[in-house]
């Protein structure tokens, strides 16, 4: 009933392939990670030292003054809880209580240390452990064994600074066709990639070469298995490596009925704009549609929203992977994670294969129990 | 190899017994354990000594950032009563007391909002003695809660409470009395408490999406929808986009369909694979103290200027080399221009 005419009023993208660019740095993104990821993705600007001087600097910090009580004159109870409670906190306490916290801090912070090196290393042994050694085999091997895998992965991804290593929008292509290379092995047929910026939504067709040439290295050349990446949200599907060769051909829709081959996997990408913008914009046409009675405000239902959102963005995934240090939805759909598995490694940076293993162990593990 | 089937019946059943009394010999020590423990606490010097290390500790930590929103996944109850060998009532009210104990806590800080995952839609797929046992214990705690927040020699005077979720689910006399709860604590502005009670994330945001729609009918001037104005209308009206902090006990890590909106922008979600009612006040304060820790970088680093340059700022501006545009002409002639091979 509704269609996904939303869709026509807004285009996506501008240039939905452009050409990649070496030097593409990611939109100004206005997303503010939480604290701590923000601190420890930062690299080579949080040094020790930096750290040391953030934490002192909070003794200096005049703009938070020890907050007064002011409008205690005139309201009874107030008065009288002010005078049960004491005063609020003096100068001198307050500087006092500064110093303590500085100290508190540095503690964490040591504490802190020693647990990022401990974590490294702990990563550092994972990868000597889970090595997948550009072979499927044992990709399977190391799956085969437990005891449930998930229906459908999903795996938030960024872009790394240029100049690091694995970094720019190359880097980022690396990393995601590294990951339809693994779970193509593992045996899991929906994949659903998601960057806030949606950069790999804008390099579709350089995606697919990334993918196609990764996927000789880990199948061969000849057995490469037929995968479709899909654009949920401009609503297009492409098959391997289809019209890729004839420029003019690039972005041609494939009818969805069309016979192939059986696909192995079927991977999403999906960016920021799929989450709250599409619920609102859902919102939004629903409101269109009640304006000129083709709806009833009572008909919106939980089943209604969800097949709706399911069609613009896609069904649930099971198990939600990310490599970065510290969890961080980044605006992952929302509607989308309800009862959605997270894993991700603390204090690793990179995307390896002993998180993608890891994760699908800590699935076939966990226990879904809806309200029960 | 293949073993007789005999011996395979008695290695199972030895295993099992010897895995039935190391269980067993666990629970004795650790409640033996846990006896001495609260002994010694209950020491007045040590427990003297307890109090004053918190005390300091929060005061310490609430001159810091403190995150505004703090909300917890209290999971686990169930599980500490069976092992602890209780009724699942006993868990419960542990768990309530736990929460107690933490929202004080959460107060004294400075955390402006805690909301709480009391009850899910999806929970009434249980048995209904336990539903009711739940339903029951809630009342009992509301009216504790209002009672506190309304005595002003209580840690927790001057707190409003609010019940938010879909209310349509529960029985008329239940809707009652949570308004009148609601009605007694609505002066509170120190400190708000939202109490998740039958409440699913995907059912606040279908009924925001009703109100818009709603809202959009009724006044046909067509005030676009945005993403702000949506988030304002979800239940938690104000702090609905502001969730800093989740904490999620007991190990799972995931949502379970809790504050998926506020939740996946910008929030630390934190698991901890203690039990609710175990979780104490350590385990909350080593989280805010983690947040509060990386908050203070975070914000160094955007505003980027060091100590140094503080007090600099305070010096009087005389004592300061005055930096005023120039013309290139106004300079002094500099020194005489001359090549190696002698050229004029």
């Amino acid at each position: 009933m509704i269609k996904k005419d939303d869709k026509t009023v807004e285009p996506p993208n501008e240039k939905p392939h452009r050409r990649i660019e070496r030097n593409d740095i990611p939109e100004s993104s206005n997303h503010i990670p939480p604290p701590e990821s923000s601190v420890l993705k930062g690299g080579k600007v949080n040094s020790k030292t930096r750290a040391l001087k953030a934490v002192t600097s909070i003794l200096a910090d005049a703009d938070e003054k020890p907050q007064k009580r002011s409008n205690d004159e005139g309201d009874g109870t107030k008065k009288q809880r002010s005078e049960y409670w004491g005063k609020g906190i003096g100068k001198f306490e307050y500087i006092f209580y500064k110093f303590l916290l500085v100290m508190l801090y540095s503690c964490f912070g040591l504490f802190r240390y020693g647990q990022y090196q401990y974590h490294k290393m702990k990563l550092r042994i994972f990868s000597i452990i889970y090595n997948h050694a550009y072979t499927p085999q044992l990709i399977r091997q190391d799956v085969v064994s437990l005891k449930k895998i998930p229906k459908r992965l999903a795996a938030i991804l960024e872009v790394k600074p240029v100049g690091d290593v694995g970094g720019g929008v190359t880097g980022l292509l690396n990393d995601a066709s590294e990951i339809v290379c693994w779970t193509v092995s593992a045996g899991i047929k929906h994949l659903m990639l998601y960057d806030y910026d949606g950069i790999l939504q804008r390099n579709v067709p350089e995606l697919r070469i990334e993918i196609q040439s990764n996927l000789a290295k880990y199948f061969g050349p000849a057995h490469v298995p037929n995968y479709a990446v899909k654009i949920p949200h401009s609503d297009k599907i492409f098959y391997n490596l289809d019209g890729i060769e004839t420029e003019t051909d690039v972005g041609n829709e494939v009818d969805v009925n069309d016979e192939r081959d059986k696909i192995a996997i079927e991977i999403s990408l999906l960016s920021n704009r799929d989450g709250r913008e599409t619920i609102v914009d859902l919102t939004k046409t629903m409101a269109e549609l009640c304006a000129v009675n083709e709806l009833n405000v009572s008909d919106i239902t939980m089943d209604l929203v969800d097949s709706e959102l399911k069609q613009l963005v896609g069904p649930e995934p099971d198990l939600l992977l990310y490599f970065g240090p510290s969890l961080d939805l980044q605006g992952f759909p929302p509607w989308h994670i309800r009862l959605t598995e997270f894993y991700w490694e603390k204090d690793n940076n990179e995307v390896i294969y002993s998180v993608f293993i890891r994760g699908l162990r800590q699935y076939s593990g966990c226990k879904v129990n809806v309200g029960k | 190899m293949k073993v007789p089937s005999i011996i395979h019946i008695q290695l199972v059943a030895f295993r099992r017994l010897l895995v039935e009394t190391k269980e067993q010999f666990c629970f004795a020590v650790k409640s033996i354990f846990q006896r001495i423990f609260w002994w010694v606490m209950s020491l007045s010097l040590f427990s003297w000594i307890y109090i004053t290390m918190q005390n300091l500790m929060i005061k310490a930590l609430s001159v810091g950032p403190i995150p505004e929103h703090v909300s917890f996944i209290m999971d686990g109850n169930r599980r500490y009563a069976k092992s602890r060998r209780l009724p699942v009532k006993k868990g419960h009210e542990a768990g309530g007391l736990t929460l107690l104990t933490l929202l004080y806590i959460c107060k004294r800080l400075g955390v402006k909002c805690v909301s709480a995952y009391a009850f899910s839609i999806e929970n009434f797929n249980r048995p209904k003695e336990e539903v009711d046992t739940l339903m029951n214990l809630f009342t009992v705690k509301l009216d504790e809660f209002a009672k506190r927040a309304n005595d002003y020699k209580d840690p927790l005077y001057g707190s409003k409470i609010r019940i938010v979720g879909d209310q349509s689910l529960l029985s008329p006399e239940m809707r009652e009395r949570i308004r009148k709860v609601e009605d007694i604590t609505k002066d509170g502005d120190d400190f708000t408490l939202y109490i998740c009670f039958p409440y699913t994330s995907r059912n606040d945001m279908l009924h925001t999406i009703r109100e818009s729609v709603q809202e959009s009918l009724e006044n046909k001037s067509q005030s676009k929808i945005n993403i702000k104005k949506f988030t304002n209308k979800m239940y938690m009206d104000f702090y609905s986009n502001k969730c800093e902090l989740l904490i999620r006990t007991s190990g799972h890590r995931r949502l379970s369909d809790y504050m998926l909106w506020q939740v996946h922008e910008n929030a630390t979600i934190e698991f901890s694979d203690t039990l609710w009612p175990n979780f104490s006040f350590f385990a909350m304060y080593s989280m805010i103290l983690k947040w509060s820790f990386f908050c203070t970088i975070q914000k160094y680093n955007e505003r980027n200027h060091s100590l140094f340059e503080k007090v600099y700022e305070g010096v009087p501006s005389i004592l300061k080399r005055k930096k005023t545009p120039m013309s290139l002409y106004q300079f002094p002639n500099p020194p005489i221009s001359v090549s190696i091979t002698g050229e004029e």
